[in-house]
Order: C-alpha cells, then structure tokens, then sequence
C-alpha cells in the first residue's frame, strides 16, 4: 500500500465504516450509530486533470466526456442531468484553482426534507440517494437545494432526478467513490467526517500560508459530507458564502410542528362558536 | 331496482348534453384554448415537460404551479370564509352565495390538484403518498397535498345536499345536510393549514427569492392575504354569475339584499387588506428591508403593496362608506390582479431575480393554464344550470 | 456567521416593530370608526 492509498482511505482504515459510535450531533433526535463518510476536496493539489468527471461519468452509465479535448474547462458550468460532477477552473491572485463540483450531501438535507414520497433518502452513512420507485417528479427538491444540485430529465416521458450519489453502490460493496479512485493527485480523500475535518484542521494549522482558515462544508447550511480547503476565499471560486449555518429543513420545521397543533386546537373551536352563537329562543328549523 | 338504475343513467346522459347556444364569445374563446391546451397535454406526456415548457434545472417550478396551484388555491379561500361566517358565525345574511362559493371552491380544487398532475414527472406515483408506502413526513408539500385530497371531500360533503336535490333524493340530502357542519369546521381548519402550507412550500427557497419577498413569516402572509383574495373573488364571481346566469336566480331575489351582502363582504376586504397591509410593513422592518429598496425590485414591491394592497383597501373602504358597487367590483379586480402579483412574485418573478437567464413561460404554459380555468369555467357553468346553486334551498 | 465574531443585535428593530403595532392598533380602530359612523 502507497501513501497515496493510505489516504484515500484515511477514515476507513482509521476507524471502520460500521464503527458502533453515539454521535452527539442531533440533540433532539435520535442519534445514529453510523458516523458520516465524507470526502475532502483540497483544491490546492487539484491539477483539473478531470479524470474525476471520467470515472463518474463511467460509474453512472453516462456519456464519458473527452477530457483531453473538449476544453470545457474555459468556461464555467454547473452540474446537469447528463454529467453529475464537473470541475471548474478560476484564475485567482494565487493561481489557477480548480473546483470540483457535485451534491454536497448536507447534514441535514433540503431535498430529502422536501420530498414528499421520500424518495431522496438521507442513508445513516451520509450519502443522499434517489429511488426511483417513489419519486413523482414534483421538483420540489430542486426548488428546496442550496446548491441546486438535483436535475431532471425534462426531455424525457420518464423523467428522473439525478445527482451524484457518493456512489453509494460501491461504498455499500466496500470500494470508495470512483471519482476519488481517479484521482491522482491527493486532492481528493474518503472517509469518516470527523477525521477528514482532523486532517483538514492539521493542513491549515501547519500551512497557514497556503490555506483560507476554512472548510468550506464543515458548517455551511448545517455542515456537509463533501469538504473544501482553499488557498483563497470561497466567494472567488464561485461558491455561495451567504447560505448560512442553519440546517435548510429548519425553516420548514416550525410550520410543520405547530400542524398538530392547529389540528387540535381549531376544530373544537370552531365548533365552540358554533354552539356560542346559538340563539337563545332556539327556534327550530 | 333495476327500472330506477336506468333511469338514472339515461337522466345522467341526458343531462349531460349540453344546453343552450354553442355560439357563445365565451365558447369561441375557450372552445380554441381547450382543444389547444389539450394537444399541448397530451404532447408533454409523450416527450417530456421539457417539450412544452420553459421550465429549467435553475427554474423547476413554473407557471403551471406559480399560477394555477400558488395563485389558484388562494382565490378558492372564499369557500372557507364564507361558510365560517354562514355555519359557525351563524349570519343568515350570507347564506344565499354558500352554495355558489363552495362550489366553486371545489372546482377550484379539482382543477388545481389535476393541473399539479399536468406538472408531475413521474404522476404515476402520486399514490406513493396517499397508500402509505412512502410517507414524506418530513414535507410540507406532503401536508398541503393531504389537505387538498381531504379538503376536496370535505368540500364535496359541503355541497353534496345541492346534488341530491338535484336527484330529488330527500332523505338522501337530509343525511347529508347533517353532514355539513362537520365538513364545515374541518374544512375551515384544513384551509388555513394549507393557505398557510403554500407560503411554507417556498421556505426553504430562501437563498433564492428577493429578500423583499422572502420571509420567515411566508406562512402566515399567505394566509393574511388568502382571506381579501378569497372575498374579492366571491365578489367578482357574483357579479358575473349575476348577469350572466340571470335567468337562474329566483325571480323575487331582492337586488337590495344581494347589495348588502357585497357590502360586507367590501367591509372584509377592506379590514382584512388592513390587517395584511400592516403585516407586510413589520415585516418589512423586522427583516431590514430597507438596504433593497433603491433598485427596480424595491420599485416593483412598493406597487405591489401601495397599487394593488393599500390603494384596494381604500377604495372598498370608499365603496362601502359611498354605497358604490362600481368602486366595491373595481377594488375586487385590483385585489385579485394584486394576489396574482404576490403570489407570482414569491414563486416565479423574484425567484432567482438575479440570474441573467430567467424564466418565461413559453406560449404552451400560458395555454395550458388558461386552458385549466376554462375547463373549470365550463363545469362550473354546467353544474349551475342543472343543479339548485343559486336557488335560496327550503328547509 | 459563527466564525466572524462580531457584534450582533438580533433584536434591533423591535422597538420599530412594536411602535409599528401601535400605529396599527390606532389606525384599526379609526378605520372600524370609518365604517361605524356611516351607519348613523
């Protein structure tokens, strides 16, 4: 084993995948087993090969894009229903930096909490997975996404949603995301949150010079699975700095718990003011 | 028994003909759109929502949920004012349109819900939520399809005695007359759940809506704005219902009485275009708002809320205080263009403001949606000439 | 933001927000005696 495969599967290996823990992260809930997998995307090794793009594309049966001579690099793009993951190249005060994008697999996903058939399913491991058998297509996960990560086919009679699922059919069969395996340069690593964020954590404190003090996905909207460190500010590299800490399902929370409530309190009395109003002769009718 | 189930069929086909003129300009118009609309339909299940709409991976909620489902069920809100008023409140005064208004919720509904299906990918599995397999507790969408799902049969129960009247079935309406005021208080608690459901749908949009228009309160705003936008409605469909359908009204339906009850319903509105129009202002202030206002966004709010909230409220004031009907009907109009405003604001024309690419709706979703309201135009008026609505029901 | 530690007043427009309501609360009841002195 060479280094480099030593840390692509840093967490794994260090902890274990089905490692029995108790996570303190959802207070009020009740708390998982499973610690959350991750990867951490260091975009200062990214040399924006796109072998990353290549392999996902292969995993997810898609058409393979030509790499070599497509020059899609030259101008910015975003995930659609045809490639789940792509990578972007932006000119900065320090270099050339190279971002690579696809789902972020929040915390506590908006598309799983909108989904009304659950069919964007939040697993215990982290990644966010889509079933085909349950979805009936209302979009609502892709007006909830932060990062508008979920696509629809709209050119189809059958349309499904698609989005990058950490391949979660080779994690459940022990292998890590192809994009990580193709990666050949370090900048991508797999593995458990927690110890990506320690790894994440070293690298700025020992090259503070190299690294913004950072990760982006650690909090933003609830803390992500998918992890970026930086040499420079996210906002240049075309990430969104204004979503916030607070977890998206939150902002529904509130309106969903008073429901019960409501239902309770408003029909006895509705039917209270009926009988109120009654007239006192009670004539009848 | 088998005498009496023919006989119901063949009345049933009877009176499914159509009556009166075909050459109608109503018919000329909506005969095209129907037919348009659809092809249109039928096209977009062969070869995709991309096919016909403008919808986008940025845009993924159009026109057809933007207008007929956001907007629509908004002005439907009329059916639960009214019978609160009516069944719970008790005030005879109004009980003349209950039947109108509630059918007209109910259509409303029907035809909102169906145009969702229109805008399904996949609306094979709209079951998945209703049989159990695969429930989206954590959804706000889930609740307010419930609650359209309950609600059109609690509103159904509401005016199920009309159709057995209809039938001539008196024990058949006894029964279900007594079924109404439960339908009633459900229905009305249903109402403000999924009014206010609406404005939560777009909660967690927040990143993408002008921040003029987002709100944490969204719920709540839309249920404020659900009560002027549902009276406004009944007023406008009263008045057309009144010239249009004149022969059905009872002959000795006093003009004087049907005024007052425009009257105050103009006084509703006002107060509740009031109420909502303060609503706006502090939240306004509680977001700091102000910092937005300098732009054509803020220009484009402030007509929002001066044009079409506070210059409304004003003119039913006026209207009531003047005894104006004119001024009361105008208002109406203003009111419900002001909802469509709002509504539309919230969930197409702010939404992503910011993105150079927005969206429009192709020709195919203006048709289609107009296609939605004719349909239920045309129930609704073939229900009117069959059925007892606007006859006053003797106990 | 959690990282930025600067002074935030979550409570800042409150007193706008309640003097607001007052305005309200007067302007309601001129507005219901709007309507009431008609009726005389």
């Amino acid at each position: 084993m060479n280094r480099r495969k030593f840390f692509k599967l840093a967490g794994i290996s260090a902890a274990g995948l089905t490692e029995k823990l108790i996570t303190s992260a959802d207070a009020a809930g009740i708390p998982s087993t499973k610690q959350f997998i991750g990867v951490l995307n260091d975009t200062t090794k990214c040399i924006g090969c796109r072998n990353c793009e290549k392999a996902c594309s292969e995993v997810n049966g898609m058409q393979v894009p030509d790499i070599e001579n497509d020059n899609a690099l030259e101008k910015e793009r975003v995930t659609d229903e045809k490639q789940l993951s792509v990578v972007n190249k932006y000119k900065t005060d320090k270099g050339t930096v190279y971002i690579k994008r696809q789902c972020m697999h929040c915390w506590q996903p908006a598309c799983a909490a909108a989904c009304l058939t659950n069919a964007l399913h939040k697993t215990e491991e982290g990644p966010i997975i889509w079933r085909s058998d349950k979805c009936m297509g209302c979009r609502y996960c892709m007006v909830s996404c932060p990062f508008d990560i979920p696509k629809f086919e709209y050119q189809s009679w059958n349309p499904r949603i698609l989005k990058c699922d950490m391949c979660w059919k080779r994690i459940q069969q022990g292998a890590i995301p192809a994009c990580v395996e193709a990666c050949p340069s370090e900048a991508l690593m797999f593995g458990l949150k927690k110890d990506l964020m320690e790894i994440a954590r070293t690298r700025i404190y020992k090259h503070p010079k190299d690294y913004v003090s950072h990760v982006y996905g650690e909090y933003e909207v609830g803390g992500a699975s998918w992890l970026y460190l930086s040499s420079v500010p996210f906002e240049q590299l075309g990430f969104r700095t204004d979503l916030g800490n607070t977890p998206y399902p939150e902002y529904t929370k509130e309106f969903l718990y008073a429901v019960p409530a409501i239902i309770l309190i408003l029909p006895p009395l509705l039917y209270g003011l009926h009988h109120i109003t009654e007239p006192e002769d009670s004539e009848k009718k | 028994m088998e005498i009496t189930a023919k006989k119901g069929i063949k009345f049933i086909i009877s009176e499914l003909k159509p009556r009166g003129e075909l050459f109608t300009p109503f018919n000329i118009i909506t005969i095209p759109i129907i037919a348009l609309g659809l092809i249109i339909v039928a096209y977009r299940f062969v070869n995709g929502l991309g096919s016909v709409t403008n919808q986008s991976q940025i845009f993924a909620w159009g026109l057809w949920k933007g207008f007929n489902v956001v907007t629509g069920v908004a002005f439907a809100a009329g059916a639960y004012i009214v019978t609160f008023m009516v069944y719970v409140l008790r005030i005879k005064k109004y009980h003349s349109i209950v039947k109108a208004t509630v059918l007209n919720g109910f259509l409303s509904y029907v035809f909102y819900a169906g145009a969702l299906i229109l805008d399904l990918g996949r609306p094979w599995n709209i079951i998945n939520p209703i049989i159990g397999n695969s429930f989206g507790f954590n959804s706000v969408l889930f609740l307010v399809a419930w609650h359209f799902m309950l609600y059109i049969i609690a509103q159904f129960v509401e005016f199920s005695p009309t159709i057995a009247e209809w039938l001539e079935r008196k024990k058949a309406k006894k029964f279900l007359q007594s079924l109404t005021l439960g339908a009633v208080v459900f229905g009305i608690t249903l109402s403000l759940l999924h009014q206010s459901g609406l404005g939560a749908l777009f909660m967690m949009a927040k990143s993408k809506i002008h921040p003029l228009w987002y709100s944490e309160f969204l719920p709540i705003l839309f249920l404020a704005s659900s009560v002027p936008a549902g009276l406004s409605m009944v007023i406008l469909e009263g008045t057309i219902s009144r010239r249009v359908f004149k022969d059905l009204y009872p002959k000795h339906s006093s003009k004087h009485l049907y005024e007052e009850i425009v009257f105050g319903l103009a006084k509703g509105a006002a107060l509740s275009l009031f109420i909502y129009y303060f609503f706006k202002a502090i939240i306004f202030i509680h977001g700091r708002h102000w910092s937005h206002i300098t732009d054509m966004w803020g220009v484009w709010y402030f007509i929002e809320v001066f044009g079409f909230v506070l210059l409304p409220c004003i003119m039913y004031a006026n209207g009531y205080k003047n005894r104006s009907i004119g001024l009361i009907r105008l208002a109406s109009l203003i009111t419900i263009v002001g909802i469509m405003l709002n509504r539309l604001n919230i969930s197409v024309i702010s939404f992503y403001w910011n993105n150079p690419n927005h969206y429009y709706p192709s020709w195919q979703e203006y048709i289609v949606a107009l296609m939605v309201i004719s349909i239920q135009i045309w129930v609704f008026r073939w229900v009117v000439t069959r059925m007892p609505v606007f006859k006053e029901s003797h106990h | 933001m959690l990282e930025s530690y600067v002074f935030v007043n979550i409570f800042e427009t409150k007193g706008l927000e309640y003097m607001l309501i007052l305005i309200f609360l007067v302007g309601f009841i001129i507005f219901l005696r709007y309507f009431e002195i008609h009726k005389q």
